[in-house]
C-alpha cells in the first residue's frame, strides 16, 4: 500500500499545534476530526519544494473558493467551493506538518512564479484574484470557473514534478491524489461552465 | 468558517534561479466555452480521447497551422472528424472563453471558419487579462461549423490551438450532417436529428445518495448522508459531488467522519 511509511493517527485539530501560522482554534469547526499523517522515511529537495509550492498554491486556491462560497449563484458551485475549502484546508495543514517535521521552511516567496522564466505567469496571481473579487453575478461564476480550472491544471502540472522527481512515499502519494482529485474537479467545472 | 492560514505574499520577479529547473510542465491554454474538442475530452463528455483529456491546455504548435491538434501526434484525436464531435447550439454572435494556465504575453487571437479568417483580436503583446473572452460575429456561417481558435504567443514562436464545433443559430447535436439547405434561414437548417446522449450540455443530473449505500464517485452527497466503504460506515460532514480520491479515508476527514 502506498502509505506504507505513514504513521496514521486520528486526533483532534490541535494535534498539529506546532503550526504557528494558525494560532486560533476554529471555534465553529464542530466535529474536529483531523488526520495527522506523518511523512516518515527519507525526502529530497523536490519533496520540500513541491510542498512549499503547493502550500502557496493552496492559499491562492482557498482565497478563490472562499469568494465562490459567498458569491456564486448556483448551489452546485457553492457546494464544490465548500468541499474544496474543507479538503484543501486539511491538505494545507498536513503539508505544513510535514515541512515542519522535516525542519524545512513552510513559505516560499517565488515558486508559484517560477514559470515566469519561460515568459509566462501561472494561471492565478494577485491580479486574477483581485479581478475575481470585483466580478459579480454571472460574470463572477464564469470568472471563478475559468480561473479555478486553470489553477487546478497548475496543481496537476506540479504533481507531475513530485511523482517523477520526489522521493518521499507519502508526499508522492499525496501528489497522486492531487492529480486525480483536481482532474475530476476540472471535469465538474467544465460541465458547469457549459450547462 | 475554517481557519485561515497566513498567506505567503508572492514576490513577483524575485525568482530564485535554483528553482527554475524544476518548474511545472509547460502547458498554457484552450477554449473552455463553448467547449473546444479538448474541453469535451477533459470534461468526459467525449470518451477515449487519450492523453489530451489530462492536459487540454497543451495543444501547442508553431504559429500558422490550421489543424485542431497543433501538429502534436499524440493529440491527433482532435483532428479526427469521424469522432462525431457534439456541436454546441449558439446564437449568431458567440462569446469564446479561454482557460489560461500560463499567462504569456500575447501577440493576438485569431478565429477561422474553414480557411476563412473570421476575426483577429489584438493582444497588445501584453499579459492577458484575468478573464479572456471574445465576442465573435458568426452570422455569416449558419448551421454546423468547426471554428479554429488560435492563441498566438508574443514571446515564443508558438501558438495554442482549439477547435470548437458549433451549430450557429441552431440546436445541440452530435450529428455530423452538414446543413442541407444553406440558402434557408439558419433556424430551419438545424439538423433534425434528436440531440444524442453524447451532447455535452445534456449530461444527466448527478444522482442523489441513498443512506447506507456503498460510496461511489459521481454522487451528490449531502451533509449527514451515511455511506459504507471498505466495510466501515462514514457520515458526510460537508456536502459534495464525489470524485476520485475523495472516498472516505484518513485523507478526507474533512468530508467523511468514520462512525
Amino acid at each position: 500500500m502506498k502509505q506504507a511509511y505513514a504513521t496514521v493517527l486520528i486526533a483532534t485539530v490541535l494535534l498539529l499545534g506546532a503550526c504557528g501560522t494558525a494560532p486560533e482554534a476554529p471555534a465553529s469547526q464542530v466535529t474536529g476530526a483531523q488526520a495527522a499523517v506523518q511523512a516518515e522515511g527519507g525526502h529530497n529537495d523536490t519533496d520540500v519544494m513541491y510542498l512549499q509550492m503547493m502550500l502557496a498554491h493552496h492559499e491562492q486556491g482557498l482565497e478563490m473558493v472562499r469568494l465562490a462560497e459567498k458569491k456564486a449563484s448556483r448551489s452546485e458551485i457553492r457546494t464544490l467551493a465548500q468541499a474544496v475549502d474543507a479538503t484543501q484546508s486539511d491538505e494545507a495543514e498536513m503539508m505544513t506538518g510535514w515541512l515542519k517535521q522535516w525542519s524545512a521552511p513552510t513559505t516560499v516567496d517565488h515558486a508559484p512564479n517560477a514559470h515566469a522564466d519561460h515568459g509566462g505567469l501561472p494561471a492565478t496571481g494577485p491580479r486574477e484574484i483581485a479581478a475575481l473579487r470585483k466580478a459579480k453575478g454571472a460574470a463572477f461564476e464564469a470568472a471563478f470557473l475559468n480561473l479555478f480550472v486553470a489553477h487546478q491544471h497548475n496543481a496537476v502540472e506540479m504533481a507531475h514534478l513530485e511523482t517523477e522527481q520526489g522521493s518521499n512515499a507519502e508526499a508522492k502519494a499525496f501528489a497522486e491524489r492531487v492529480r486525480a482529485s483536481r482532474a475530476d474537479q476540472i471535469k465538474q467545472m467544465l460541465r458547469l461552465m457549459n450547462s | 468558517m475554517r481557519r485561515s492560514i497566513a498567506y505567503p505574499l508572492v514576490a513577483l520577479g524575485a525568482l530564485g534561479s535554483t528553482l527554475v529547473v524544476a518548474s511545472p510542465a509547460l502547458a498554457h491554454g484552450y477554449v473552455s466555452a463553448p467547449p473546444s474538442r479538448q474541453a469535451l475530452c477533459a470534461s468526459g463528455a467525449v470518451a477515449d480521447c487519450g492523453q489530451i483529456q489530462f492536459e487540454p491546455q497543451s495543444v501547442e504548435g508553431p504559429k500558422g497551422l490550421t489543424s485542431c491538434d497543433g501538429g502534436v501526434a499524440g493529440f491527433s484525436v482532435l483532428s479526427d472528424e469521424s469522432r462525431d464531435w457534439p456541436a454546441k447550439a449558439v446564437g449568431t454572435t458567440v462569446t469564446f472563453t479561454w482557460v489560461m494556465t500560463a499567462r504569456h504575453r500575447t501577440s493576438n487571437w485569431e478565429y477561422f471558419v474553414g480557411a476563412k479568417k473570421v476575426a483577429t483580436v489584438d493582444g497588445g503583446n501584453a499579459q492577458p487579462d484575468a478573464m479572456v473572452t471574445h465576442s465573435i460575429d458568426l452570422s455569416a456561417f449558419p448551421g454546423r461549423q468547426k471554428v479554429l481558435a488560435v492563441w498566438n504567443i508574443g514571446d515564443t514562436a508558438n501558438a495554442f490551438y482549439s477547435c470548437i464545433d458549433l451549430n450557429v443559430g441552431g440546436r445541440d447535436s452530435g450529428a455530423t450532417t452538414p446543413p442541407t439547405a444553406p440558402t434557408k434561414p439558419p433556424v430551419t437548417t438545424a439538423p433534425t436529428a434528436a440531440p444524442t446522449s453524447t451532447t455535452a450540455t445534456r449530461a444527466p443530473a448527478v444522482p442523489i445518495a441513498d443512506n447506507g449505500d456503498e460510496w461511489a464517485p459521481g454522487v451528490a452527497y449531502r451533509t449527514g448522508d451515511e455511506v459504507t466503504y471498505e466495510g466501515r460506515t462514514y457520515r458526510c460532514r460537508q456536502g459534495h459531488s464525489s470524485i476520485r480520491s475523495w472516498e472516505p479515508s484518513i485523507y478526507t476527514l474533512a468530508l467523511w467522519l468514520p462512525l
